[in-house]
């Protein structure tokens, strides 16, 4: 069927979610216009890694996931280096710098912000930021004058900064509001685990306090702490967790909650104006409501099922389900699903912790669904359990046998 | 296209595969010097147990999609569609274990390998033994397999033997081996056929 006019598609973000739903529907429609508007101007790339520039194991130039001729290949018009501040659903137009950009379908895929923190003296320099590649070349710029680091939040990026830091020969010391590190991804006990490696590394971790004001001349130079604490430190990286960057949306017009709220199509409550990626909120499969899980494997397939449904090929999304997987040291830990459910709602838990061995496995049922499970150490089948809360497949093999070290894919096959 | 295909039933637990396996993935591709290298060459099939202990050689699917190559950060998988295989690049891996995540049969391992930058872990798995493929050979773990667990073909031969082993268990006569050549030509239904005709 020939297509009476070409179609427009605007793309906001040029993450991984907005480049995958580029090229999704560039393989659909070979003819639509394709912008892609972004405020970095840095190539595609793999933002997990900027930690690892951080620590020095990976170089800043292995950062692209696509060459610099992406935007040529696929005939993407980028329009980079400045933030779309609204979108106009009313006339199906984005307007940035002045110049407008008419869409027939639309996809927000602006990713995340920083959380920002209230205390004093922020303005100071040396506190940072730790989401772009342009935040790590600030860090790394300032790296050779640092010997103190003060890391606030103990989440994935403010553990990822510390993790670096220590590992450049920086003397970190890593705040934590709550009760153990990673607390949204892991549970107590693995949580417990994390501390102690972390703490057998050098790393000072303290618990339950929070940095109230900073203080320095030019640049910052201490912190004080809610406890009263008085705590010397030339550098500050804030990693407070993520907020979706949904600025842009006229609330009145665009259904939001936490993030953007999509159906199973990703498309938002405006017709033709859709969501991907870290600033999306779709249902979770584990938990059975809306939820936002920012995490890289889910804006890469949330950005390739937005691609379809905007090059008009229906294709239908199962949902989010949150998942990690971190190393620290030597130390493996893997996360999905619902891993403290509510009590008193009929999940059963099954644990087991081999103290010599080193692991902990933690697996969440309701009824006859897998829902949950966390693994320290030994993860390497963690993707088998994955895959059975993603496609909630009823369990009929004993739960024990998930437990055990040499359980694999055929102790769930009937035969 | 032939490709490996697994037999779980058939398998004796032997671990013969997974010794060919991590000899063909050597810097010598020969047992008794690979035994000696460092890294020390590992197997990319793993034999694990059932529920009843019994033997089940677990690789690679090379699925397409393929989640792993869709989870991995920076973009170190990739498909070669002539060979069907997906490759893991030890020089882009940056060993983040995002695929151990995305592989729901479990086939995945990191550790070093001579292919990698030296001292440095990665994400390894079953290439389809590319390199012996490319020299004329067939992947070494079919090669080494003497119970017909892991066999090298067409998917679809692979099929049709199964459908014909599933259909004797109901109609004893299927794809028997006949004592008249030519006669294995009549398949089921044109049996069923001449029976019904009789
Ligand atoms: C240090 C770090 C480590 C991480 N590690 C992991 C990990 O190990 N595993 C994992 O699964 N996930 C990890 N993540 C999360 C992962 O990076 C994100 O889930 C993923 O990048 C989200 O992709 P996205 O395309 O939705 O958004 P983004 O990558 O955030 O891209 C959005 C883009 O849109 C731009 N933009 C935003 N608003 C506007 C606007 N108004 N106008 C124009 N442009 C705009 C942004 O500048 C950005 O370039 C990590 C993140 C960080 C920061
Ligand atoms: S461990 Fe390596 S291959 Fe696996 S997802 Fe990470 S980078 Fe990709």
């Amino acid at each position: 069927m020939e297509r009476e006019a070409n179609l427009n598609y605007v793309i906001i973000g040029n993450g991984v979610a907005g480049i995958h739903a580029a090229e999704t529907l560039r393989q659909l429609d070979p003819n639509g216009t394709i912008t892609m508007i972004s405020d970095e101007v840095f190539p595609p790339y793999c933002r997990p890694m900027i930690s690892m520039v951080l620590e020095g194991a990976v170089p800043p130039e292995k950062l692209p996931i696509r060459s610099s001729s992406f935007y040529e290949e696929f005939k993407i018009e980028p329009v980079l280096g400045n933030r779309v501040s609204a979108v106009d659903v009313d006339n199906r137009a984005v307007s940035v710098n002045g110049k407008v950009y008419p869409y027939d379908k639309l996809l927000i895929a602006t990713g995340a912000d920083p959380r920002r923190i209230k205390a004093e003296g922020l303005e100071l320099k040396n506190i940072f930021f730790m989401r772009t590649e342009t935040h790590v070349r600030q860090i790394l710029a300032t790296l050779p004058t640092v010997r103190k680091a003060l890391v606030l939040g103990g989440g994935l990026v403010g553990f990822k900064a510390s993790y670096g830091l220590l590992r450049r020969g920086i003397q970190v010391t890593m705040l934590i509001r709550s009760g153990y590190p990673l607390s949204m991804q892991v549970d107590s006990e693995a949580g417990r685990m994390v501390w102690d490696e972390l703490k057998a590394h050098g790393l000072d971790v303290r618990i339950g306090v929070e940095a109230t004001a900073f203080e320095g001349k030019d640049s910052v130079t201490k912190a004080h702490l809610s406890d009263g604490t008085l705590l010397p430190c030339d550098m500050v990286v804030i990693g407070k967790g993520v907020f979706p960057a949904r600025g842009l949306v006229p609330k009145e017009k665009i259904k939001v909650d936490a993030g953007i709220v999509v159906d199973e199509h990703m498309e938002t409550s405006a017709p033709g104006v859709f969501a991907a990626g870290d600033v999306a909120e779709s249902i979770d499969i584990a938990r059975k409501s809306p939820w936002v899980n920012a995490i890289w494997p889910e804006a890469v397939a949330q950005g390739r099922i937005a691609g379809m449904n905007m090059a008009g090929r229906r294709t239908a999304y199962k949902g989010s389900l949150s998942r990690n997987v971190i190393r620290i040291f030597g130390m493996d830990v893997m996360t999905a699903g619902l891993i403290t459910p509510p009590e008193a709602e009929g999940f059963d838990i099954l644990k087991v912790a081999d103290s010599r061995a080193k692991t902990y496995r933690k697996m969440v049922f309701k009824g006859d669904r897998l829902v949950g499970m966390v693994m320290v150490n030994a993860i390497e089948q963690g993707g088998v359990l994955m895959s059975l809360i993603q496609s909630e497949t009823p369990i009929r093999a004993p739960r024990e046998a998930l437990l055990k070290p040499c359980f694999n894919f055929k102790q769930l096959m009937q035969m | 296209m032939k490709e490996v295909v697994v037999h779980p039933e058939r398998c004796v637990g032997c671990m013969q595969c997974m010794a060919a396996c991590a000899s063909a993935h050597s810097r010598s591709k020969n047992l008794f010097l690979a035994s000696l290298e460092t890294p020390r060459p590992r197997a990319r099939v793993h034999v694990g147990v059932g529920l009843y202990n019994e033997g089940f050689p677990n690789r690679c699917r090379h699925c397409d999609p393929a989640p792993c190559l869709l989870a991995c950060l920076p973009g170190a998988i990739s498909r070669n569609a002539e060979k069907n295989t997906v490759f893991i690049d030890p020089n882009r891996c940056i060993n983040c274990a995002s695929c151990a995540m995305a592989c729901p049969f479990g086939v995945i391992r990191y550790h070093e390998d001579f292919t990698a930058p030296p001292g440095k872990t990665v994400a390894v798995k079953c290439d389809n033994c590319y390199e012996r493929q490319l020299a004329g050979l067939i992947p070494a773990c079919v090669e080494v397999c003497k119970s017909g667990a892991l066999s090298f073909e067409e998917k679809a031969d692979a099929m049709k033997r199964k459908t014909d082993e599933v259909a004797r268990t109901v109609s004893a006569g299927v794809a028997q081996v006949d004592l008249a050549p030519g006669f294995t030509l009549l398949n089921a239904i044109k049996r069923q056929q001449i029976e019904l005709a009789r």
